[in-house]
């Protein structure tokens, strides 16, 4: 197998786990439906862009964005993550105080189409439409990015990464804290009726899970070299979502298995499927990305009706030296 | 001053647009509560539809009664075949707003290879300009101004003084209550779809003929335009999102005169964020989008 | 102990409690009493901090909680069951007991990002004391089970128990024996009886008069949101207005 698809393979495999990980956090432990969930993967995106890229007047001055600090890795990713975080802050503040739960996932789906139009009217922010290119990838300047052992580099760092974003939630979701995060989600008042604070709790997870959706972002934007408004359109939320609910919700394996089901094993059939010239000239253009959407869609209907525990259901908790 | 007042004209119009629009979907959410993320495209779809009978030379306006029809058809089956049975389930509001998504994405994508991508535009001579002072309109956009308050009427009359129109605030405050009372709820619900469906139908058209032209993109604005009107208004109360369309109409226009037109969306989109920062509960309702207390 | 002092809860032109005040005597079950639609739920949810109460004041051990919210009545341990069952249903029923203990050092974020080696300690513990309770209420064979596949009685049972963890003052039961079997209501009657002897102090609202009886100290009684009547049940049967309260509501 060539080394640069495997690369590619792993990295992106990679990056989906740390986004499902971080949605299934906020969505399938404590029930907050992150409709805006793409905007902090795009954040972090951005951060590391900037953190990244040299000033703006560099290769020709053809795109305009504010900072270029041209910092070294691990600065951007660290960025990414943290900017991810303080997005968190003014939206869940907004957002999940107040408002009943249906409403709450409303707004954030607005915010995530109106991110979108803002960032790309913004000509001089973050490159408008054309967005960002020529982003630096971590190391480039001690090693080419096209080489082969380039690619081992990438994978290690983001496995780094996907190792360090798993143990954060894996110790929040199978903790005494999960258990209240989990409580919550079963019935909001009744957590509250025994001492749980649900504004605190869901502001503290949407926090960290932006703090984890931008990690992801940056690692994104370090491999792909570029980012745009049309990387990160609402719908891909929904793809992350179908992640979570196929995969399993409410534990990290059923989030990891998802994010190799869909994100990543949907993509690769897409892939080939576009490979065979056969195929991919049939009907209109577009039709196979179309029809992708419209079977993302049908596997959110189909697991929500028939197995909405998805894949892997979350595991019950058993504790030793109990009754049989 | 005069971009002001001609931008109140334009208001105008945009407040007819957007009031069809919301009162069929405030009055989806308030009897059967449905936040219903298709709507959009729902809209969308009649506007094609209309499209496809204009280019074969079929007047508009016939247009527009076919986009109200299809509209009232799509949306009763979606709920018949989609969301009903998924309440019925047991499925909470939270997991039937990924449904009423899911639902979304697919209809644009099932358009989106019959329709392409590119912008279309009905072929319409609009009239002639009339003026009102510093107010200039086309004959076409008084026309939609005059079908928005004969709707607005007949909604008014269909709540107030119809069988139907009690039956459905009774649903909208009760059901449980309404059905021990012995009204039909399933034939309620089945007619809420039905009219709101048309509603939304014909207001895909007249939006889409309101605008200079219009591609599947344009499901996503409408709806953050439409949920503005209707949160603002009271989320559930017709007559709130009546009032939230002609302030979210006025206000819209006015900043589009004064700074962009491109950032419409975003203006409502801020109204909606002052609203749910301000008051949740909108104009109108009594608990509209709050959180359930108890 | 709790002092509630003219409660009102209007709410979109009802006037669900309106000028209702009341003491809870410590140690003591105080029973509320009334027919359908008289308010008490409302009452009761009002006292616990889950509905605003419109005016009045509450007083809660010499401190002023009128506008604390639920969760920090609930640290002062003023706990409320609810009317309908409001069991945490995909947490098992051991969970359900331990995620309401209020002593964990793992219920925070930083907690639970040090490992489990900080908190396994105080997670032993409680799983100690939770099973305790499930053997005193004879539900340790279903430790491990479903919260939501329990029956109504076993759900009340999980409830009160669950209140427990919080090691509460003042316990706020509302009906807990409704839609309970005849013997389980039994069960909890001595579970009530009991805990009322270790020093809890309880207000109840409940419908069942027999039981009212039987285990409560004082009764209050309400109607159309106001109370009309408190005392022992017996001088409350003396008086004609309460029995006709009781006809016509």
């Amino acid at each position: 197998m060539n080394t640069y698809y495997a690369a590619n393979l792993l990295i992106y495999a990679g990056i989906d786990i740390i986004a499902c990980l971080a949605l299934n956090l906020q969505f399938g432990v404590s029930g907050i439906v992150n409709f805006s969930f793409i905007v902090f993967q795009a954040v972090g995106a951005y951060a590391a862009a900037v953190l990244s890229l040299p000033p703006d007047t560099a290769n020709g001055g053809f795109q305009h964005y504010v900072g270029g600090f041209q910092l070294p890795f691990p600065i951007p990713w660290i960025g990414g993550a943290i900017a991810g975080g303080l997005l968190a802050i003014p939206v869940g503040f907004v957002v999940l105080r107040k408002l009943r739960s249906d409403y709450q996932a409303i707004a954030l789906l607005v915010l995530s189409v109106i991110a979108n139009t803002v960032i790309t009217n913004a000509d001089k922010f973050l490159g408008g439409a054309a967005g960002l290119a020529l982003v630096p990838p971590p190391f480039s300047d001690r090693i080419d990015p096209n080489t082969e052992s380039y690619q081992y580099l990438y994978v290690g760092i983001t496995i780094v990464a996907v190792v360090i974003a798993f143990a954060v939630v894996n110790r929040v979701v199978n903790s005494p804290y999960g258990r209240s995060l989990r409580a919550m989600r079963e019935r909001e008042i009744a957590a509250a009726a025994i001492g749980k604070n649900p504004v605190n709790l869901k502001m503290t997870i949407f926090i960290v899970g932006g703090v984890i959706a931008g990690l992801s972002g940056a690692i994104l934007v370090g491999f792909i070299q570029l980012w745009a408004p049309s990387v990160w359109l609402y719908p891909e939320t929904i793809i992350l979502f179908a992640a979570v609910i196929v995969g399993g919700r409410g534990n990290n394996i059923g989030a990891i298995l998802g994010a190799l089901l869909v994100p990543v094993g949907f993509e690769e059939v897409t892939r080939l499927l576009n490979s065979n010239p056969n195929i991919a000239n049939l009907g209109p253009p577009n039709l196979i990305s179309a029809l992708q959407w419209v079977i993302i869609g049908l596997l959110i209907l189909g697991f929500l009706w028939f197995r909405p525990q998805g894949v892997r259901p979350e595991p019950r908790r058993v504790f030793e030296g109990g009754a049989d | 001053m005069n971009l002001f007042v001609a931008a109140f004209g334009f208001g105008l119009v945009s407040m007819s647009v957007i009031a069809i629009a919301a009162v069929g979907f405030t009055m989806q959410f308030g009897i059967t509560n449905m936040i219903n993320l298709a709507y959009g495209e729902v809209m969308i779809s009649s506007a094609y539809l209309a499209y496809y009978l204009n280019k074969a030379g079929i007047s508009i306006w016939i247009g527009m009664v076919a986009g109200a029809l299809f509209g009232s058809v799509f949306s009763f089956l979606l709920n018949r075949l989609v969301y009903a049975p998924f309440m019925r389930k047991g499925t909470a509001n939270l997991g039937m707003v990924i449904v009423s998504l899911a639902v979304s994405l697919m209809i644009s994508n099932l358009l989106l290879p019959i329709v392409g991508f590119y912008s279309v535009s009905y072929q319409e001579d609009p009239g002639s300009l009339i003026r009102l002072g510093s107010i200039a309109l086309t004959r076409d956009q008084i026309i939609v101004i005059a079908i928005a308050v004969v709707l607005m009427l007949g909604i008014h009359a269909l709540l107030t003084y119809s069988r139907l129109g009690k039956a459905m605030r009774a649903t909208a405050a009760n059901p449980t209550l309404a059905r021990n009372c012995g009204i039909p709820t399933q034939r309620v619900i089945d007619s809420v779809w039905l009219i709101t469906g048309a509603l939304c139908g014909l207001a895909g058209v007249v939006a889409a003929l309101n605008a200079d032209s219009f591609a599947i993109a344009n499901g996503s604005a409408f709806l953050i335009t439409i949920l503005a009107a209707a949160v603002l208004g009271g989320a559930g109360q017709p007559y709130g999102a009546m009032i939230g369309a002609v302030l979210i109409g006025l206000i819209t226009e006015l900043s589009a005169a004064a700074w962009s037109p491109e950032y419409k969306e975003v203006v409502a989109f801020g109204i909606l964020v002052l609203v749910m920062v301000l008051r949740p509960q909108g104009l109108l309702a009594k608990r509209g989008a709050l959180a359930a207390a108890g | 102990m709790l002092v509630a002092t003219d409660i009102h809860r209007h709410f979109e032109g009802m006037r669900a409690v309106d000028g209702v005040s009341l003491e809870v005597t410590p140690g003591k079950i105080t029973g509320l009493i009334g027919p359908n639609g008289a308010g008490k739920s409302t009452f009761m949810a009002v006292l616990a901090g889950t509905l605003p109460a419109t005016s009045g004041t509450i007083v809660f051990d010499g401190e002023d909680i009128t506008h604390l919210p639920a969760y920090q009545r609930a640290r002062r341990r003023l706990v409320r069951t609810f009317q309908l069952p409001s069991e945490f249903a995909q947490l098992t029923v051991l969970e359900n007991l331990l995620v309401a203990a209020p002593s964990n050092r793992g219920d925070s974020l930083f907690g639970a990002l040090r490992g489990k080696r900080y908190w396994r300690d105080d997670e032993h513990r409680l799983i100690d004391e939770a099973r305790a309770l499930l053997k005193r209420f004879g539900m340790t064979a279903k430790e491990s089970d479903y919260a939501g596949t329990m029956s109504g009685g076993q759900k009340r049972l999980i409830e009160i128990m669950r209140a427990l963890m919080l090691h509460p003052r003042l316990l706020l039961l509302d009906e807990p024996m409704s839609g309970v079997h005849p013997k389980i209501v039994e069960e909890i009657q001595y579970y009530l009886q009991d805990l009322r002897t270790g020093g809890l102090t309880i207000l109840m609202v409940e419908h069942e008069l027999h039981m009212v009886e039987r285990l409560c100290d004082t009764v209050v009684v309400m109607a159309q949101g106001k109370v009309i009547g408190s005392g022992t049940m017996s001088s409350l049967r003396r008086q004609q207005e309460i029995v006709d309260a009781y006809l016509v509501g």
